[in-house]
């Protein structure tokens, strides 16, 4: 190998390295399905209160309007989920918005990126509902999620 | 020969290591959200689709309806836009699409915070424009391509209160998800 060949290579490598695809690893992973915004950014209050069925209405709300949904492991790691079943609609798609809010057991590759887990559920192995009642802790959140009732 | 691989090696890595540190927040004209841990931060990106630079799931990238990410020129770190600029529970990938493999300048929130697991690289996106452009575009896009695909739901109110796939789920399971009816569901959490 020449000097100039040598050089270009480790050039090659230094830059070209960062943008390939990570390696995958095959887990299983037990959580909840969350909105990730109001869980990151806590717009709306703790994490405790923005998760599980206290905030099922808003969770769906933020599914369907395309805000990235995760999974929230029993490890308390978020794990944001790209794929889903074959479903690569991770912004407002189908699949994802069915399981806002379930705890579902998810078989996958996961990857690790800039401190981010990226998840891609090959299948839902289990899905147990809405297992999280903490409305009766947190009330509704937001408080305008159900409507006041016409009398 | 192995001493300059070597030697090019190190000096890559306290590169990386300063850029790393960066302050994006310089020139930033970011509104705030009043977030706890919002950071104002604007930087040069290319638009990538997440699954594929993540994943190599690469046959349908740049499709409508995948999330895309913001690979940062300074540092290559993915940044992920999670929300766009309106404030009714829209994401920032309608916004970003049309600028999917492009480099752009964003202007947003950074979320950064240590007291959360995993909240780091997290970004509001309220304006984007081509690299170098003049002219910044708003990232509010989300509401009018929502109402362009829903004819049907037309009518007052906002879309979140309108959209058929949400209505259909509360309706079978309720709005906490237990099957209540909303006058039974509003009373047992007030």
């Amino acid at each position: 190998m020449s000097l100039k060949t040598s050089i270009a290579a480790v050039a090659l490598a230094l830059t070209a390295a960062p943008a390939l695809a990570a390696e995958g690893e095959r887990v299983q992973i037990t959580g909840e399905i969350i909105d990730t915004w109001c869980y990151f950014s806590g717009v709306m209050g703790g994490p405790e209160a923005v998760v599980g069925s206290a905030h099922h209405t808003c969770a769906l709300w933020c599914s369907a309007g395309g805000i990235p949904v995760g999974l929230l492991g029993d490890d308390g790691e978020v794990y944001m989920v790209l794929k889903i079943n074959g479903d690569d609609q991770s912004a407002s798609g189908d699949t994802q918005l069915t399981l806002a809010s379930h705890e579902i057991v998810a078989d996958g590759m996961l990857y690790k990126r800039d401190g981010l887990n990226y998840l891609v559920v090959e299948a839902v192995v289990e899905d147990r509902g809405i297992t999280n009642l903490n409305h009766e802790d947190f009330g509704v959140v937001p408080g305008f999620a159900i409507p006041k009732p016409k009398k | 020969m192995k001493k300059l691989i070597a030697a090019l090696a190190i000096l890559a890595t306290p590169l990386a290591t300063s850029v790393a540190a960066q302050d994006f927040s310089e020139g930033s004209t970011a509104k705030s959200w009043n977030l706890y841990a919002e950071v104002p931060a604007t930087f040069e990106a290319e638009v990538v689709d997440i699954l594929c630079t993540v994943a190599g799931d690469c046959a349908a990238q740049c499709a409508e309806g995948r999330q895309l990410g913001l690979l940062r020129s300074a540092d290559n770190v993915l940044v992920f836009p999670n929300k766009n600029s309106q404030s009714s529970f829209n994401g920032a990938a309608y916004d970003l699409h049309p600028y999917c493999g492009k480099m752009v300048d964003v202007d947003g929130l950074l979320i950064e915070d240590e007291d959360i697991q995993g909240a780091t690289n997290i970004y509001l996106v309220q304006k984007i424009k081509e690299a170098g452009a003049a002219d910044w575009a708003k990232a509010n896009k989300w509401t009018k391509v929502w109402a362009a695909k829903h004819p049907e739901a037309k009518g007052k109110g906002p879309w979140f209160r309108r959209d058929p796939r949400v209505n259909a789920i509360i309706a079978d399971t309720g709005h906490l998800g237990q099957g209540l009816s909303p006058e039974e569901a509003y009373e047992i959490t007030r």
